[in-house]
């Protein structure tokens, strides 16, 4: 096979131990750009501590990370993300009560100068039309930026999360378990959503349980057990039962 | 109209308690008590928008009273040893914005819960302030650069109407117009989303209970001035009318969040529910009585908004 160019982002080494608790032990990952590669592997895999790393949320305890063969270090989400690497969680990625426009904003809010030029005030005006625009871009149709997000349902939320990576011009987009908590019409949703992410040429990483989300988005699997990689391939016609079967002997050899 | 009565219900309600004791109460509607009623408010309103800046990181301030109190006897001290007025205001500000300092790191480096915190450095306060007093009210001929600051008028307003004016526009135009603002009401509604969203939660935290301690040290200031003395426990019975003034402006215009209009002019209905009460003739406990209710009541209140507010889809 051959392989493009340097990848966009590599992992070497990487461990995460939390005290005497190993949770994350020597993985070496390539991400290449455009990809949508699933991360999966049972509950205590290890997935969620590496997309810590990964995200900035938590310092990895050795090992390197390097973004298009340069180093680089997250010491914060906000590293991570001003690097174009940006992740939605699960259900910690947005404020209930505050609207969509805030939301989508939070953290890079929009400002313009008012009388003096050091002196800037909110652009509610504009943060309300790119939110728009983000969402629109995203085929999700909702016209209220100002509605609170709990108003909203689990796939238009996902939509807001994910409009806020693409506020940071994020490249990396980190997906965890994006439609564990969904029904099946919001789930086709987020799907679609996640298609049209990779059509407009954004690489994302996605943490699933649902194999048959990853058999149906991912160009390539990862599969964890006891902190370790143990499958790194593409997923060429495998089935979602085959990942399980992978994931369960893995557990197995783990064990 | 459901929404109407969400967002305005109370502040109609506190317009009626108004209009109540303009009508009803003897003496209420003279200009001279109303005006006094607007003064007695500045130094309520100005606490509480403090208040309201920690609640808007999510964090409580119990000890605002206390640290008023010392920061009003630290500024008493400094007038009296006959250091100039601008010598005194900036000590009274300092212990005020030193003591908000202090609560911010604890909260946020030391990890302590902010009752706690807050609770302690109520007492270092109040201990503090007995110390330097001997338990004795400063008092004396002031100079007027210092009372005038709380006395004075600029084109017939009264000074203290105009502090409060400006200090409410500060917190209104920081939490709605600045960067930093959002970044507080975003660490206050959703600490670890603001978190991973890149906002230093910590840095927004220390900032709102900074400009807590420092809203203390203005109220502080004001009060010996307009007294022209300090006393160890002057602002000791202010921590529950501001609270109350918060919680109860949090059932108006904004239901459910700390708001700086809601506080401001649930201040003005607290001091104007208290004054009314004493010109009808209510005995001083009646106050007290009312003022636990309202707590309670705000509290319900929200809580019921927010009920509603989440199941109309």
């Amino acid at each position: 096979m051959t392989e493009p160019a340097t990848p966009i982002l590599s992992l070497r080494g990487i461990g995460k131990s939390y005290g005497p608790v190993v949770a994350v032990r020597e993985v070496d990952l390539d991400i290449h750009a455009g990809e949508v590669v699933a991360i999966c592997g049972d509950n205590g895999a290890g997935k969620s501590s590496l997309i810590k790393v990964i995200s900035g949320a938590e310092e990895p305890s050795s090992g390197t990370i390097s973004m298009r063969g340069k180093p680089v270090a997250f010491a914060s989400p906000h590293d991570a993300l001003s690097h174009g690497v940006a992740t939605i969680y699960q259900d910690l990625a947005l404020a209930p009560r505050l609207s969509i426009y805030q939301n989508v904003f939070m953290g890079s809010e929009l400002t313009r100068p008012v009388l003096l030029p050091f002196l800037r005030v909110l652009d509610k005006a504009k943060m309300i039309a790119e939110s728009q625009r983000f969402l629109a871009q995203l085929s999700v149709a909702i016209t209220d930026m100002t509605r609170p997000v709990e108003r909203l349902s689990g796939g238009q939320r996902q939509a807001v999360a994910i409009s806020r990576a693409l506020r940071w011009n994020a490249e990396i987009i980190i997906m965890d378990e994006p439609t564990a908590a969904l029904g099946v019409k919001e789930t086709a949703l987020v799907l679609d959503l996640i298609r049209k992410l990779k059509a407009d040429g954004h690489t994302v990483l996605l943490i699933s349980h649902n194999m048959r989300d990853v058999v149906a988005l991912a160009d390539r699997v990862v599969i964890m057990g006891a902190g370790r990689k143990f499958v790194d391939r593409p997923i060429d016609g495998l089935t979602a039962d085959d990942l399980s079967h992978m994931i369960m002997s893995g557990n197995a050899r783990a064990a | 109209m459901r929404e109407v009565i969400g967002r305005y219900g109370t502040a109609i309600a506190g317009l009626a308690i108004i209009v109540f004791f303009v009508l009803f109460a003897p003496n209420f509607a003279l200009p001279n008590n109303m005006l006094n009623v607007l003064k007695e408010t500045s130094f309520l309103a100005i606490l509480a928008l403090g208040f309201t800046l920690a609640f808007t990181v999510a964090e409580l301030d119990l000890s605002i009273a206390e640290v008023a109190s010392l920061a009003a006897v630290v500024a008493g001290w400094l007038i009296q040893s006959q250091m100039h007025p601008g010598l005194a205001v900036a000590g009274g500000l300092a212990v005020g914005a030193a003591f908000g300092a202090a609560n911010g790191y604890g909260v946020t480096v030391l990890r302590i819960p902010s009752l706690i915190m807050t609770l302690g450095t109520a007492a270092i306060a109040k201990g503090l302030a007995f110390m330097l007093t001997q338990g004795v009210a400063f008092m004396g001929r002031w100079p007027v650069g210092f009372t005038g600051l709380a006395r004075g008028t600029v084109f017939g307003i009264p000074n203290l109407i105009l502090w409060m004016a400006a200090v409410t526009l500060f917190a209104y135009g920081l939490v709605k117009w600045t960067r930093t603002g959002a970044h507080m009401v975003a660490t206050g509604e959703a600490d670890e989303a603001a978190r991973l969203a890149g906002i230093a939660t910590g840095r927004m935290k220390r900032i709102g209970m900074l400009l807590t301690g420092l809203c203390a040290g203005i109220t502080a200031v004001l009060l010996a001035a307009s007294l022209s003395s300090a006393a160890p426990n002057m602002a000791g019975d202010y921590l529950l009318y501001a609270i109350a003034a918060v919680l109860l402006g949090m059932t108006m215009f904004e239901p459910g969040k700390p708001n700086i209009p809601g506080t401001v002019f649930a201040a003005l209905v607290l001091k104007v529910l208290g004054n009314g009460l004493v010109m009808m003739g209510a005995p001083y406990y009646v106050q007290d009585i009312v003022l636990g209710a309202i707590i309670i009541g705000s509290v319900a209140f929200s809580a019921s908004a927010m009920k509603t507010a989440a199941f109309k889809v």
